[in-house]
């Protein structure tokens, strides 16, 4: 039984959605790589909860290390500054696990928009990183890329004259342009008009 | 003490592709159910810097399926649908829309999907409420994405609905709330005031265009084409679409007429948006592949992207 389908077959259980007979079947099935895909999807939404199932940072190996630098400075000194080292072991504790959970959540949070370069123009349809975050994704979308194209060159302002019309025509058109009668593609369209 | 239902316990001792051979049971119940089932409910919608409420009203009357949609927060962008066809929507919410194709009834084709996608039961899970039956729609190959949907234990209507990238990244979510099965009456499916009438051309989809594609992710056919004036220059925009009955995605073609352009790409959470040159006899071309579907995906397509005529003369 790979260490993989035990989590996911754990984390199931922990969100109260399988029951034994589930679990028995799934731990069972001789499909591993379904297994261990499954297991990635049930990783990323949970990170996407924040809530870990598998810390990947090694958090406890980054607070032995601290501990272990700062333990011979600590036996080295007088009885004064002891109380000190140990805040400062404290604090150094603190930093590792902080910096830890900081990492692990930009990664997560930050993969879907790898692809976004930052040398490249990106497109005016809502982004968090626009305008006053007030309301987290409700840019601007007027004068944000107004002012963007203003200071852009001329070359990146190609692009911005047209992708947000492409988008949305794409949104609109896969939402109510071949008579299908589905919310998801009409929620889509919806998302795409944000402002 | 939790009552389980047969296809659990059976699951128990059988095969798995018996759970296999279940989820595609469920697929088919879905496809059925989409044009049968009245119900009233409001749903969320989320992607990456973008997050939304709506409510939908769904009537089913003598074959004819009527449908509400209103957003429920910010603008109150709202449309209505007849058999697909738009009655009325928002100002912007259908501006691009010029022409829609006509209604062939069924959507889902599930038996077609099945050779692009593995349909698996994953179990039981509850939203809005209500006992629904989860499924993996896990892609076969690295050009379309996979989706987790559960499915309305009663009605087999999906309340929710998440897609998921190549590392099981959530990229949208959609998911009911609150849902209730049942008829709706007319008061309900009576738009807003700001729901103007929308006179959409209705024609048959026309899958030929003076561009052609020489390599597309297998699966994928080109459903429509058109041509429409630039957003922002004199230029001819030509438009392709193609899918593969679950993902799509839009190829737009814009000459360039010597302008000194790069490349381009963005995502937005789903829809990813990559702008590529192209060289044509008649000069460069700045192809703009735009949908649901990964970036390498996109970026291939793009440069696959060829003039009609230039295959005719070779």
């Amino acid at each position: 039984m790979s260490r993989e389908a035990l989590h996911e077959s754990l984390s199931a259980v922990m969100d109260n959605e399988a029951d034994e007979l589930e679990l028995r079947r799934m731990l069972a099935g001789d499909n591993p790589e379904l297994r261990a895909t499954w297991s990635r999807y049930q990783l990323a939404r949970a990170a996407m909860h924040k809530e870990l199932i598998e810390p990947r940072l090694d958090i406890a190996s980054a607070v032995s290390a601290a501990l272990a630098d700062e333990a011979a400075p600590v036996k080295a000194q007088r009885n004064g500054w002891k109380g000190l080292g140990r805040l400062a072991v404290a604090a150094s504790v603190t930093v590792a696990v902080l910096a830890g959970v900081r990492l692990y959540n930009q990664n997560e949070v930050a993969g879907p928009q790898l692809a976004q370069q930052a040398p490249q123009p990106s497109i005016s349809v809502p982004q968090t990183s626009q305008g006053p975050a007030v309301l987290a994704g409700y840019s601007e979308q007027t004068e944000a890329p107004a002012q963007a194209a203003a200071d852009g060159a001329p070359v990146e302002r190609w692009h911005e004259e047209r992708l947000p019309s492409y988008v949305r025509q794409h949104a609109q058109q896969a939402a109510f342009g071949n008579g299908s009668e589905s919310a998801l593609p009409y929620a889509r369209a919806a998302s795409m008009e944000e402002r | 003490m939790r009552v389980l239902p047969l296809y659990v316990v059976m699951g128990g001792w059988l095969s798995m592709p018996a759970l296999a051979a279940d989820a595609e049971s469920w697929m088919a119940r879905l496809a059925a159910a989409e044009q049968k089932q009245g119900f009233t409910g409001t749903f969320v919608y989320e992607r990456n810097g973008s997050f939304s409420s709506h409510a939908v009203w769904q009537q089913v009357e003598e074959g004819q399926v009527q449908e509400r949609l209103l957003q429920l927060d910010g603008a109150p962008a709202e449309v209505l649908l007849v058999d697909g066809q738009m009655q009325c929507a928002t100002d912007d919410l259908a501006a691009q829309v010029r022409e829609a194709q006509a209604w062939h009834g069924q959507r889902l084709d599930p038996k077609a999907l099945s050779e692009w996608y593995e349909f698996r039961e994953i179990g039981d899970s509850r939203v809005a409420g209500r006992p629904a039956v989860a499924l993996a729609v896990v892609p076969k190959d690295q050009h379309r994405y996979g989706f987790e949907l559960h499915l309305d234990q009663d009605t087999a209507l999906p309340l929710k609905s998440l897609m998921l990238n190549e590392k099981g990244q959530l990229l949208e979510r959609f998911q009911f709330t609150q849902f209730t099965a049942g008829s709706v009456s007319a008061e309900q499916l009576k738009p807003g005031a700001d729901c103007n009438p929308v006179t959409v051309n209705r024609r048959e989809a026309n899958p030929t265009s003076p561009w052609r594609s020489d390599w597309l992710p297998s699966g994928f056919t080109l459903l429509d084409a058109n041509e429409r004036p630039s957003p922002a220059s004199s230029e001819t925009v030509s438009w392709l679409s193609y899918g593969d009955g679950l993902a799509k995605f839009s190829v737009f073609l814009e000459p360039l007429r010597g302008a000194l352009v790069e490349d381009a790409r963005s995502q937005m959470g789903p829809t990813v948006a990559v702008s590529k040159r192209i060289s044509t006899a008649d000069g460069d071309v700045m192809v703009t592949v735009v949908g649901e579907i990964p970036l390498g995906t996109a970026e291939r397509v793009a440069l696959s992207m060829r003039a009609s005529s230039e295959q005719a003369q070779r």
